[in-house]
Protein backbone atom coordinates (compact mmCIF):
# COMPACT_ATOMS: atom_id res chain seq x y z
CA UNK A 1 0.00 0.00 0.00
CA UNK A 2 2.87 2.31 0.84
CA UNK A 3 4.40 1.53 -2.53
CA UNK A 4 1.07 2.45 -4.13
CA UNK A 5 1.20 5.80 -2.35
CA UNK A 6 4.55 6.66 -3.92
CA UNK A 7 3.22 5.80 -7.37
CA UNK A 8 0.17 8.04 -6.85
CA UNK A 9 2.49 10.85 -5.74
CA UNK A 10 4.67 10.44 -8.83
CA UNK A 11 1.54 10.41 -11.05
CA UNK A 12 0.42 13.60 -9.29
CA UNK A 13 3.78 15.32 -9.87
CA UNK A 14 4.07 14.12 -13.47
CA UNK A 15 0.48 15.15 -14.15
CA UNK A 16 1.09 18.62 -12.69
CA UNK A 17 4.17 19.12 -14.83
CA UNK A 18 2.47 17.86 -18.00
CA UNK A 19 -0.56 20.08 -17.39
CA UNK A 20 1.67 23.10 -16.79
CA UNK A 21 3.48 22.56 -20.08
CA UNK A 22 0.16 22.10 -21.90
CA UNK A 23 -1.07 25.36 -20.36
CA UNK A 24 2.06 27.22 -21.48
CA UNK A 25 1.77 25.92 -25.06
CA UNK A 26 -1.95 26.78 -25.14
CA UNK A 27 -1.14 30.33 -24.02
CA UNK A 28 1.10 30.73 -27.07
CA UNK A 29 -1.44 29.38 -29.55
CA UNK A 30 -4.72 30.70 -28.17
CA UNK A 31 -4.91 33.52 -30.73
CA UNK A 32 -4.97 31.04 -33.62
CA UNK A 33 -8.35 29.97 -34.99
CA UNK A 34 -7.37 26.33 -35.39
CA UNK A 35 -6.58 24.36 -32.18
CA UNK A 36 -2.90 23.93 -33.03
CA UNK A 37 -1.83 23.76 -29.38
CA UNK A 38 -3.86 20.63 -28.63
CA UNK A 39 -2.56 18.95 -31.81
CA UNK A 40 1.07 19.67 -30.83
CA UNK A 41 0.54 18.42 -27.27
CA UNK A 42 -1.32 15.26 -28.26
CA UNK A 43 1.25 14.33 -30.90
CA UNK A 44 4.37 14.98 -28.77
CA UNK A 45 2.78 13.17 -25.81
CA UNK A 46 1.90 10.16 -27.99
CA UNK A 47 5.50 9.96 -29.26
CA UNK A 48 6.85 10.08 -25.72
CA UNK A 49 4.43 7.48 -24.36
CA UNK A 50 5.08 5.24 -27.38
CA UNK A 51 8.82 5.41 -26.71
CA UNK A 52 8.35 4.65 -23.00
CA UNK A 53 6.00 1.75 -23.78
CA UNK A 54 8.45 0.36 -26.35
CA UNK A 55 11.26 0.52 -23.80
CA UNK A 56 9.19 -1.30 -21.15
CA UNK A 57 8.46 -4.11 -23.63
CA UNK A 58 12.18 -4.94 -23.42
CA UNK A 59 13.38 -3.64 -20.07
CA UNK A 60 11.80 -3.21 -16.66
CA UNK A 61 11.43 0.29 -15.21
CA UNK A 62 10.52 0.92 -11.57
CA UNK A 63 6.76 1.70 -11.29
CA UNK A 64 7.35 5.12 -9.72
CA UNK A 65 9.21 6.25 -12.84
CA UNK A 66 7.10 4.35 -15.39
CA UNK A 67 3.73 5.57 -14.08
CA UNK A 68 5.08 9.02 -13.20
CA UNK A 69 6.20 9.65 -16.78
CA UNK A 70 3.58 7.59 -18.62
CA UNK A 71 0.32 7.99 -16.68
CA UNK A 72 1.36 11.26 -15.04
CA UNK A 73 3.35 13.39 -17.45
CA UNK A 74 2.20 12.03 -20.85
CA UNK A 75 -1.39 11.67 -19.63
CA UNK A 76 -1.46 15.16 -18.17
CA UNK A 77 0.26 16.73 -21.16
CA UNK A 78 -2.21 15.22 -23.66
CA UNK A 79 -5.98 15.58 -23.45
CA UNK A 80 -9.16 14.14 -24.88
CA UNK A 81 -11.70 16.48 -23.25
CA UNK A 82 -10.26 19.59 -24.93
CA UNK A 83 -10.14 17.67 -28.20
CA UNK A 84 -13.86 16.87 -27.85
CA UNK A 85 -14.64 20.55 -27.10
CA UNK A 86 -12.45 21.75 -30.01
CA UNK A 87 -14.12 19.27 -32.34
CA UNK A 88 -17.61 20.39 -31.32
CA UNK A 89 -16.67 24.05 -31.90
CA UNK A 90 -15.13 23.30 -35.30
CA UNK A 91 -18.12 21.19 -36.32
CA UNK A 92 -20.57 23.86 -35.19
CA UNK A 93 -19.06 27.04 -36.60
CA UNK A 94 -16.92 26.05 -39.57
CA UNK A 95 -17.38 23.86 -42.55
CA UNK A 96 -17.12 20.13 -41.86
CA UNK A 97 -13.75 20.26 -43.59
CA UNK A 98 -11.96 21.81 -40.63
CA UNK A 99 -13.53 19.30 -38.24
CA UNK A 100 -12.42 16.40 -40.43
CA UNK A 101 -8.93 17.91 -40.78
CA UNK A 102 -8.59 18.33 -37.04
CA UNK A 103 -9.72 14.80 -36.22
CA UNK A 104 -7.63 13.19 -38.96
CA UNK A 105 -4.43 15.07 -38.01
CA UNK A 106 -4.94 14.26 -34.31
CA UNK A 107 -5.82 10.60 -34.89
CA UNK A 108 -3.38 9.59 -37.58
CA UNK A 109 -0.66 11.92 -36.32
CA UNK A 110 -0.95 10.54 -32.80
CA UNK A 111 -1.05 6.91 -33.91
CA UNK A 112 1.77 7.34 -36.42
CA UNK A 113 4.16 8.86 -33.87
CA UNK A 114 3.05 6.33 -31.23
CA UNK A 115 4.09 3.54 -33.63
CA UNK A 116 7.42 5.27 -34.30
CA UNK A 117 7.91 5.76 -30.56
CA UNK A 118 7.28 2.04 -29.91
CA UNK A 119 10.05 1.20 -32.40
CA UNK A 120 12.49 3.80 -31.02
CA UNK A 121 11.87 2.64 -27.44
CA UNK A 122 12.43 -1.02 -28.28
CA UNK A 123 15.55 -0.19 -30.29
CA UNK A 124 17.07 1.89 -27.48
CA UNK A 125 16.23 -0.73 -24.84
CA UNK A 126 17.69 -3.55 -26.95
CA UNK A 127 20.86 -1.54 -27.49
CA UNK A 128 21.10 -0.93 -23.76
CA UNK A 129 20.65 -4.67 -23.05
CA UNK A 130 23.42 -5.56 -25.52
CA UNK A 131 25.73 -3.00 -24.00
CA UNK A 132 25.11 -4.41 -20.54
CA UNK A 133 25.73 -8.00 -21.63
CA UNK A 134 28.98 -6.93 -23.28
CA UNK A 135 30.09 -5.28 -20.08
CA UNK A 136 29.35 -8.47 -18.15
CA UNK A 137 31.16 -10.85 -20.46
CA UNK B 1 -0.46 31.94 -8.74
CA UNK B 2 -2.56 30.85 -11.72
CA UNK B 3 0.22 28.56 -12.81
CA UNK B 4 0.24 26.73 -9.47
CA UNK B 5 -3.53 26.22 -9.52
CA UNK B 6 -3.44 24.85 -13.08
CA UNK B 7 -0.74 22.43 -11.97
CA UNK B 8 -2.76 21.44 -8.89
CA UNK B 9 -5.87 20.77 -10.99
CA UNK B 10 -3.77 18.72 -13.39
CA UNK B 11 -2.11 16.73 -10.62
CA UNK B 12 -5.48 15.86 -9.09
CA UNK B 13 -6.92 14.98 -12.52
CA UNK B 14 -4.01 12.67 -13.37
CA UNK B 15 -4.13 11.00 -9.94
CA UNK B 16 -7.89 10.40 -10.24
CA UNK B 17 -7.33 8.88 -13.70
CA UNK B 18 -4.67 6.55 -12.30
CA UNK B 19 -6.80 5.46 -9.33
CA UNK B 20 -9.99 5.03 -11.36
CA UNK B 21 -8.07 3.17 -14.06
CA UNK B 22 -6.53 0.81 -11.51
CA UNK B 23 -9.94 0.23 -9.93
CA UNK B 24 -11.68 -0.49 -13.26
CA UNK B 25 -8.88 -2.86 -14.30
CA UNK B 26 -9.17 -4.77 -11.02
CA UNK B 27 -12.93 -5.18 -11.50
CA UNK B 28 -13.11 -6.05 -15.18
CA UNK B 29 -10.87 -8.90 -16.16
CA UNK B 30 -9.33 -8.98 -19.64
CA UNK B 31 -11.57 -6.89 -21.85
CA UNK B 32 -11.32 -7.02 -25.61
CA UNK B 33 -10.80 -3.26 -25.83
CA UNK B 34 -9.02 -0.98 -23.32
CA UNK B 35 -12.15 -0.16 -21.29
CA UNK B 36 -10.56 1.82 -18.46
CA UNK B 37 -9.20 4.69 -20.57
CA UNK B 38 -12.32 4.68 -22.72
CA UNK B 39 -14.43 5.28 -19.61
CA UNK B 40 -12.06 7.94 -18.27
CA UNK B 41 -12.06 9.88 -21.54
CA UNK B 42 -15.84 9.78 -21.93
CA UNK B 43 -16.40 10.70 -18.27
CA UNK B 44 -13.88 13.58 -18.43
CA UNK B 45 -15.48 14.96 -21.60
CA UNK B 46 -18.88 14.80 -19.89
CA UNK B 47 -17.46 16.76 -16.92
CA UNK B 48 -16.01 19.40 -19.24
CA UNK B 49 -19.33 19.74 -21.08
CA UNK B 50 -21.25 20.06 -17.79
CA UNK B 51 -18.83 22.74 -16.62
CA UNK B 52 -19.00 24.74 -19.85
CA UNK B 53 -22.78 24.46 -20.09
CA UNK B 54 -23.29 25.41 -16.46
CA UNK B 55 -20.81 28.30 -16.18
CA UNK B 56 -20.65 29.71 -19.72
CA UNK B 57 -23.67 28.26 -21.59
CA UNK B 58 -21.27 27.83 -24.53
CA UNK B 59 -17.73 26.68 -25.32
CA UNK B 60 -15.72 29.64 -24.00
CA UNK B 61 -13.02 31.19 -26.16
CA UNK B 62 -10.20 33.43 -25.01
CA UNK B 63 -10.75 32.89 -21.30
CA UNK B 64 -7.18 32.17 -20.30
CA UNK B 65 -7.43 34.70 -17.48
CA UNK B 66 -10.48 33.02 -15.94
CA UNK B 67 -9.43 31.02 -12.87
CA UNK B 68 -12.25 28.39 -12.74
CA UNK B 69 -11.60 27.68 -16.44
CA UNK B 70 -7.89 27.22 -15.81
CA UNK B 71 -8.26 25.00 -12.76
CA UNK B 72 -11.14 22.79 -13.87
CA UNK B 73 -11.11 22.80 -17.70
CA UNK B 74 -7.38 23.06 -18.47
CA UNK B 75 -6.23 21.49 -15.20
CA UNK B 76 -8.56 18.79 -13.94
CA UNK B 77 -10.49 17.71 -17.09
CA UNK B 78 -7.43 18.17 -19.32
CA UNK B 79 -5.29 15.88 -17.19
CA UNK B 80 -8.07 13.47 -16.19
CA UNK B 81 -8.56 12.62 -19.86
CA UNK B 82 -5.67 11.51 -22.02
CA UNK B 83 -4.78 11.17 -25.66
CA UNK B 84 -1.34 9.55 -25.45
CA UNK B 85 -2.64 6.31 -23.91
CA UNK B 86 -5.39 6.28 -26.52
CA UNK B 87 -2.86 6.54 -29.39
CA UNK B 88 -0.60 3.82 -28.02
CA UNK B 89 -3.50 1.46 -27.30
CA UNK B 90 -5.07 2.07 -30.72
CA UNK B 91 -1.77 1.39 -32.50
CA UNK B 92 -1.21 -1.75 -30.41
CA UNK B 93 -4.64 -3.09 -31.47
CA UNK B 94 -3.76 -2.34 -35.10
CA UNK B 95 -0.38 -4.07 -34.84
CA UNK B 96 -2.09 -7.15 -33.41
CA UNK B 97 -4.30 -7.16 -36.53
CA UNK B 98 -7.42 -6.64 -34.45
CA UNK B 99 -9.06 -4.38 -37.00
CA UNK B 100 -12.61 -4.62 -35.70
CA UNK B 101 -11.62 -3.88 -32.12
CA UNK B 102 -9.45 -1.05 -33.41
CA UNK B 103 -12.36 0.59 -35.24
CA UNK B 104 -14.67 0.07 -32.24
CA UNK B 105 -12.12 1.54 -29.84
CA UNK B 106 -11.29 4.58 -31.99
CA UNK B 107 -14.94 5.25 -32.83
CA UNK B 108 -16.13 4.91 -29.23
CA UNK B 109 -13.27 7.06 -27.92
CA UNK B 110 -13.63 10.01 -30.30
CA UNK B 111 -17.37 9.78 -30.97
CA UNK B 112 -18.09 8.94 -27.33
CA UNK B 113 -16.05 11.88 -26.05
CA UNK B 114 -17.79 14.31 -28.43
CA UNK B 115 -21.29 13.02 -27.64
CA UNK B 116 -20.58 12.98 -23.89
CA UNK B 117 -19.33 16.54 -24.15
CA UNK B 118 -22.49 17.65 -25.98
CA UNK B 119 -24.77 15.87 -23.48
CA UNK B 120 -22.81 17.54 -20.67
CA UNK B 121 -23.21 20.97 -22.30
CA UNK B 122 -26.96 20.45 -22.63
CA UNK B 123 -27.44 19.19 -19.05
CA UNK B 124 -25.14 21.88 -17.65
CA UNK B 125 -27.04 24.67 -19.39
CA UNK B 126 -30.32 23.28 -18.00
CA UNK B 127 -29.00 23.57 -14.44
CA UNK B 128 -29.05 27.37 -14.74
CA UNK B 129 -32.77 27.34 -15.41
CA UNK B 130 -33.52 25.66 -12.09
CA UNK B 131 -31.42 27.94 -9.94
Amino acid sequence: MQKHGWVVLSVFLGGSLGTLLRYLINMQTTALLFPVGTIIENIIGSLLLGTLTGWTLVKVIVPVLKEGIGVGFCGGFTTMSTLAADAVVLGGTDSMGSLATYLLISLFGGMFVAAIGLMIGQYLANRSVKKESREWS
Amino acid sequence: MNILLVALGGGIGASCRYLLGAWVKSRLKQRSIPTAMLMVNILGSLFLGLFFGWVYQEVPQMVYDDLPFLVFAVGFCGAFTTFSTFSVEAVTLLQKQKKRKFITYVGLSIGGAMIAFLIGMFLGSQVMKFI
